[in-house]
């Protein structure tokens, strides 16, 4: 070959790789009242049976909706339905339906929840959420193959009436029915899309504020277009939202910077202490705590409780969220996080606060640490801190090891993992001490609570505390009805679990942005559907 | 010629096989499934979630099952985007990975030939050193570094290119210079290398001594015969722009198998990193094939049949 043809050979090659790349789509969106939003992963689906992580909720919950969707301060606002009773008995709830339509114009009627809760509920759709739906009538005999799916305990009465019969009172059940896997859904869309339902944004139909357009299934931008069948289409005041999929931060920040994003998510100390002081910058908390698990089967030192009370002691719980992670994230005030259930105006976590169990005092912990080697007969303890290989993950073995080190005796090896490696060593009961962390799923203390009943598959450190099992089972059972009773019961089992110090809470994870200051009224739920641009408006 | 090429699809379709099989293994041995709820699943729930994704079986049926499925291009349908099969992220995503690589392999390639010929032709001047130091910069930046930085100057601070994104040519611009920075400097080096040494040699004397123009000498004769050697290492420098994509495409947000690997390993998405892999390779092997066979066709002396004269 002559030089000269390999000269001509890559300039074709290398004009034609420039012209291709010029027919791409170049042309600027008019960003005027659409807002640019950074998500951090991928859209996994729009099948609403199928979605159970923060993307596909965040976009679901704003593309379709439920019989009613979250508001402010733990309440719930009207949705598809107008309106809803509870029988005395709890029951049995009666949902009245607005006349809604769904983006291709037919009208969402009582028969689309039956068919889609039917839907979730169906152990052929493999719904990785429909463990929701428990307290539904015959929902476990279903999931278990046991009961035809016709059996669920919701009927539509009518058009626009829907029965839902539950097993057993659940007064938190106003909040399951904003959730994804409770929206309703099409038969003939299902049936029409088949296998290919909810892959990408055309496979799929919406009865929200926007539509989801331009999702192929796997590209990395999709966007919220104003849905103008949407029942109250005339109180949104924006065009939309495109989604930038952006996984590195630092390209975010720059985009954010330059304009070209409204909002992104802070990561790491660094960003957030620079917008910390900023008009732009707004921490979104979540219902989410980390804490530690105490394996006491392995290491029966455990089962004493004044180690469990040094090792928490020994824990500055400011300092660390302040000076080590600060990203955010709030020193612990107890295990269920604050800002997701109040009474009266009064927080959970003001009602149920246990001092000694978030406490820091190093000369208590030492003290109780030697009394507690005493009482095991121990000179000193060698475990293994393990945790997630994430750069909080590493944070927080290394913060503690050198906390725990300064009781004496105590060594501490760390090990960090990745997610899933650390999830399986902790439901394996393979671990000393594990750092781990939990989001609760709807805005009630008990999505937290239940964690550490005795035989809960969650409870990896094998805590047991009959006390405690009572107070849970109280407050889903003979309580469940009687709001008063049922707040005591959980506030009895929280004081319980941090008197006992079944675990040591660390700090609660919040979710901090910055946003464009033109983009107002986004509002932010700690729990369930995340965001919601419903009010949202752009100057 | 034909049985030589049969040989090495052979080994092709050998070294496919074996990294599938490694591969595959290693992903039985590390922990993830599909489930997301698992503790919370009925286990008849959990049984159908395994059976829809084939896991419900002993490994070495999975094993076989995988290599019929992989061989008619079906590698199964990934955990993370539920109901997607994984061919479909792959065909729908490797368009801008590809035209990135050729991009920066053909920029790399090029600009580094002009350099290290500027830098053999000068040698031990100052536009020897500036090409030396402009390839040993290029070799020892990673590309992901030189990614963050050219986002963060052309991008945000001149506001010349876009920082990131995939929506025309202009987004291709810097991804590409980040990934060509290697290649270009790899070849300039090379490139000098060898013509030092061709300038030195007899027929290039002889050139002269016939009278021939500067110009012509070195576009000729020079350049042409230092050119055959850089062949042998477009192979390693297509692996590094592989490689270098993953990072890369990241840091651009670029649509591509690249961005979408690094995704498929921090969320165990194993159907995928196995898909990906399997293409990777199948990309490496018919590059270095392509190569071989070139570098027969150029250099007359290197017989691919392995006969002697």
């Amino acid at each position: 070959m002559k030089l000269s043809s390999v000269v001509k050979l890559s300039t074709v090659g290398l004009s034609s790789a420039l012209l291709l790349a010029a027919c791409g789509n170049s042309s600027q969106e008019s960003k005027s009242k659409t807002i640019q939003w950074q998500e951090s992963a991928n859209l996994p689906t729009l099948d609403v049976s199928k979605a159970t992580d923060h993307v596909s909720a965040e976009t679901l919950s704003n593309s379709n909706e439920g019989l009613l969707i979250s508001a402010k301060d733990s309440k719930v606002a009207p949705g598809v339905a107008e309106s809803y009773k509870v029988s005395k008995d709890g029951k049995t709830y009666t949902f009245n339906l607005r006349h809604s339509k769904w983006s291709n114009g037919k009208p969402v009627t009582a028969k689309d929840f039956v068919y889609g809760w039917q839907r979730s509920v169906a152990p052929k759709t493999a719904s990785q959420y429909s463990y929701l739906f428990d307290h539904v009538k015959n929902a476990t005999e279903i999931s278990k193959n046991k009961a035809p799916v016709s059996s669920l305990g919701v009927k539509a009465d009518g058009d626009y009436k829907l029965v839902v019969t539950l097993s057993k009172p659940q007064s938190y059940f106003k909040y399951l029915v904003t959730m994804t896997p409770f929206f309703p859904q099409s038969e003939s869309a299902v049936k029409k899309f088949g296998s290919a339902y909810g892959t990408n944004s055309s496979n799929m139909i919406y009865n929200g504020p926007f539509k989801v357009t331009g999702w192929t299934g796997t590209n990395d931008s999709w966007t919220l277009t104003r849905n103008k069948e949407y029942w109250n289409n005339k109180a949104t005041k924006i065009d939309g939202v495109k989604f930038n999929v952006q996984k590195t931060p630092s390209t975010a920040l720059n985009e954010y910077q330059a304009g070209k994003l409204d909002a992104i998510k802070l990561v790491g100390a660094q960003q957030v202490g620079q917008y910390k002081n900023s008009k732009e910058f707004y921490n979104a908390k979540q219902a989410s705590t980390f804490y530690l698990e105490l394996n006491q089967q392995k290491d029966p030192a455990f089962r004493n409780v004044n180690i469990r009370k040094a090792l928490s002691l020994a824990i500055n719980r400011q300092q660390f969220t302040k000076n080590t992670l600060g990203d955010g994230s709030l020193p612990a005030v107890g295990y269920v996080s604050p800002g997701l259930a109040s009474r009266n105006g009064k927080d959970f976590t003001k009602d149920a606060y246990v001092k000694s169990g978030v406490d820091y005092n190093m000369a208590e912990a030492k003290k109780l640490w030697a009394k507690g080697l005493k009482e095991v007969g121990k000179k000193g303890l060698n475990i293994s801190l393990l945790a997630d290989d994430t750069a909080a993950g590493k944070n927080t073995t290394e913060y503690l090891q050198t906390q725990f080190e300064q009781l004496p005796g105590l060594k501490v090896t760390n090990q960090n993992l990745p997610f899933k490696s650390r999830l399986s060593r902790s439901q394996n009961g393979q671990f000393d001490i594990v750092a781990t962390g939990w989001n609760g799923d709807f805005p009630d203390p008990i999505t937290f609570l239940t964690l550490f009943t005795s035989d809960n598959s969650y409870n990896n450190g094998k805590w047991k505390n009959a006390e405690y099992d009572k107070f849970v089972n109280n407050a889903e059972g003979q309580d469940a009805n009687n709001t008063d009773k049922r707040w005591n019961d959980m506030v009895q089992a929280e004081k319980t679990l941090m008197n006992d110090q079944g675990i040591i809470p660390i700090y609660h994870q919040a979710q901090p942005y910055a946003i464009n200051t033109r983009v107002q009224g986004v509002q932010f739920y700690p729990t369930g559907s995340g965001l919601d641009f419903r009010n949202a408006s752009v100057k | 010629m034909v049985k030589y090429l049969a040989k090495r699809i052979f080994y092709l379709v050998l070294t496919l096989f074996i990294v599938t099989t490694i591969t595959f293994f290693l992903m039985k041995l590390m922990p993830g499934t599909p489930l997301t709820n698992q503790a919370k699943l009925s286990p008849t729930e959990q049984q159908l979630i395994l059976q829809q994704y084939g896991l419900d079986k002993p490994v070495w049926q999975q094993y076989l099952s995988y290599l019929a499925n992989a061989v008619h291009g079906n590698f199964g349908t990934s955990f993370q985007f539920s109901d997607q099969p994984v061919s479909y992220l792959i065909s729908s995503r490797i368009g801008p990975s590809l035209l990135l690589g050729f991009q920066a392999m053909v920029i790399g390639v090029l600009l580094g030939i002009v350099l290290g010929a500027f830098g053999a032709i000068r040698k031990n001047t100052w536009v020897d050193t500036t090409t030396t130091i402009i390839s040993i910069l290029g070799i020892s930046i990673p590309s992901f570094v030189l990614a963050i930085l050219l986002q963060y100057f052309f991008g945000l601070k001149l506001r010349a290119f876009p920082i990131a994104g995939w929506s025309g040519f202009m987004y291709t611009i810097l991804p590409t210079i980040a990934l060509a920075a290697m290649p270009l400097a790899e070849s300039a080096r090379f490139v000098r290398t060898e013509m030092v040494d061709v300038l030195n040699s007899d027929y290039i004397e002889l050139a002269r001594a016939k009278g021939l123009g500067k110009l012509g000498i070195i576009y000729h004769h020079a350049l042409r015969n230092s050119l055959i050697p850089l062949i042998t290492i477009i192979g390693p420098l297509a692996v590094n722009i592989m490689t270098g994509s993953l990072v890369v495409e990241n840091i651009f947000a670029i649509p591509g198998i690249g961005e979408q690997f690094v995704n498929s390993i921090t969320t165990n998405d194993y159907p995928t990193i196995m898909g990906l892999t399997i293409v990777y390779c199948f990309m490496l092997c018919v590059v270095l094939l392509i190569t071989d066979i070139v570098y027969g066709l150029v250099d007359p002396r290197i017989r691919i049949t392995g006969k002697r004269d």
